[in-house]
């Protein structure tokens, strides 16, 4: 018997809840859609869940192991990532579960004790690794160069978010700027990218990336978007900057990573912390650029999106780049 | 035929394939993992390629996790991919392009 739910909810989601206490693993309150296989008795047997392309909470009880139920779970998985265009997969799992998986044809992107996270394309990370070397002028990639990176958001662009560019690009030979490629923000990426760039045009030696799905994505750092309903200390964006250290700035030859103070958001606050950790482990430096100020106050996107509400366009002016002010303008008309 | 939207079709399960098409601009960009890779790699290849052709689909990128499918099997899955590529699940033209 086959019990599914966009998602599970009041007694069917607390069976859920149980038998994955009972394996080990903890419901996530992003889940959009679980599958649960039963037994004659309505126990669950074998479950699987998926947030946005992120397929998690994958289990089948020790006793009906080997007869194919994790191939069940999966193929239902993935059809229904299909059916929402999601097309790129991944996968958290345990690091004992690679054969499994493997067989299920997901590939490694990374791996530590903990944690093993894989995707479905045998050669995803390392196109995207390719694609931005390709966007990269060659000079750039030369050794002995002071290269740094900056990963933002811009919902939408700032002055502040300007002012990191500057102190970033001031202090390196290039800068490589990642954009989140994330759609759940008000601004749509393609714009928040463009905005980026078109605001900052005169700035020397920035290289423009999208983030993709392996820099603060859904699959790397879910609770990022979540901010307001994540406690910090749930974070989980280890893997994120691991992921970063280890595999992404190497390969651009990145040595400094620059990010604003972060005086209020939780999240991000321990996102920074993280960063502080974990970077210096791999040659990389952490830079906090304390946030500026001026007459309205400390720069930031969201008092921009309140204001922008609120339609206190002077107010908004003070805050962000004419570029971004015109593109405003033109979305609430 | 052409590849309009990504779209799956099949199970991971023993005997069955896994099939995925999504669009490509040129060419057929094929991959394939199996079981029997190293007993019948060329011959899935040479199934999924007919069938693609029988459909006249010229441009996709698609995706093959067999786990040791009959030849039937794999060209109904290839079949069921396209036309759900296509939102098409009405209609369908029995005993012409699908055989």
């Amino acid at each position: 018997m086959i019990l599914a739910g966009n998602p599970l909810k009041g007694k069917e989601l607390e069976k859920l809840k149980q038998f994955l206490e009972k394996m080990d693993l903890e419901y996530d309150e992003g889940i959009e859609y679980s599958i649960c296989i039963l037994d004659d008795d309505y126990r669950i047997i074998a479950t699987g869940s998926v947030e946005e392309n992120v397929l998690k909470c994958i289990a089948v009880d020790a006793t009906c192991q080997g007869q194919g139920l994790s191939g069940t779970i999966l193929s239902n998985l993935i059809q229904y990532e299909f059916e929402k265009g999601k097309v790129h997969q991944f996968i958290y799992t345990k690091p004992k579960n690679r054969d499994m998986f493997e067989d299920l044809s997901f590939y490694t992107i990374i791996e530590n004790e903990n944690v093993l996270f894989m995707e479905n394309r045998s050669n995803g990370f390392r196109k995207y690794i390719e694609k931005m070397k390709d966007e990269t002028p060659s000079e750039a990639l030369e050794t002995g160069k002071k290269i740094g990176a900056v990963v933002m958001n811009c919902n939408p662009f700032t002055l502040g978010h300007r002012y990191l560019l500057e102190q970033a690009s001031a202090q390196c030979d290039y800068v490589h700027v990642f954009i989140l490629s994330d759609k759940r923000s008000f601004i749509p990426s393609e714009d928040r990218f463009m905005l980026a760039y078109e605001g900052s045009r005169d700035i020397a030696n920035l290289i423009f990336h999208k983030s993709s799905d392996y820099i603060i994505s859904a699959a790397t750092f879910p609770t990022y978007f979540m901010k307001d309903k994540v406690e910090a200390s749930h974070a989980n964006c280890g893997l994120d900057v691991e992921l970063f250290a280890k595999c992404i700035a190497p390969a651009l030859g990145i040595t400094e990573r620059f990010v604003g103070t972060e005086p209020d958001c939780g999240v991000t606050g321990v996102y920074n912390q993280t960063m502080k950790e974990i970077l210096p482990g791999y040659g990389i430096a952490l830079k906090e650029i304390p946030r500026v100020k001026n007459a309205a106050g400390i720069i930031s996107a969201s008092v921009v999106r309140e204001n922008m509400r609120k339609r206190k366009w002077m107010e908004v002016g003070k805050m962000v780049p004419d570029t971004t002010l015109n593109y405003l303008k033109k979305l609430q008309v | 035929m052409e590849i309009l939207k990504p779209a799956a079709a099949g199970t991971l399960e023993s005997s069955d394939a896994m099939v995925t098409v999504e669009p490509c601009e040129e060419g057929i960009d094929f991959e394939l993992s199996s079981t029997v890779i190293h007993q019948y790699g060329n011959e899935i290849k040479k199934v999924v390629m007919e069938t693609l052709d029988r459909l006249s689909v010229q441009n996709a990128k698609i995706t093959v996790v067999d786990k040791g499918a009959l030849n039937c099997t794999l060209k109904a899955r290839v079949e069921c991919a396209v036309f759900r590529s296509n939102d098409q699940k009405e209609n369908l033209p029995w005993g012409g392009v699908i055989e």
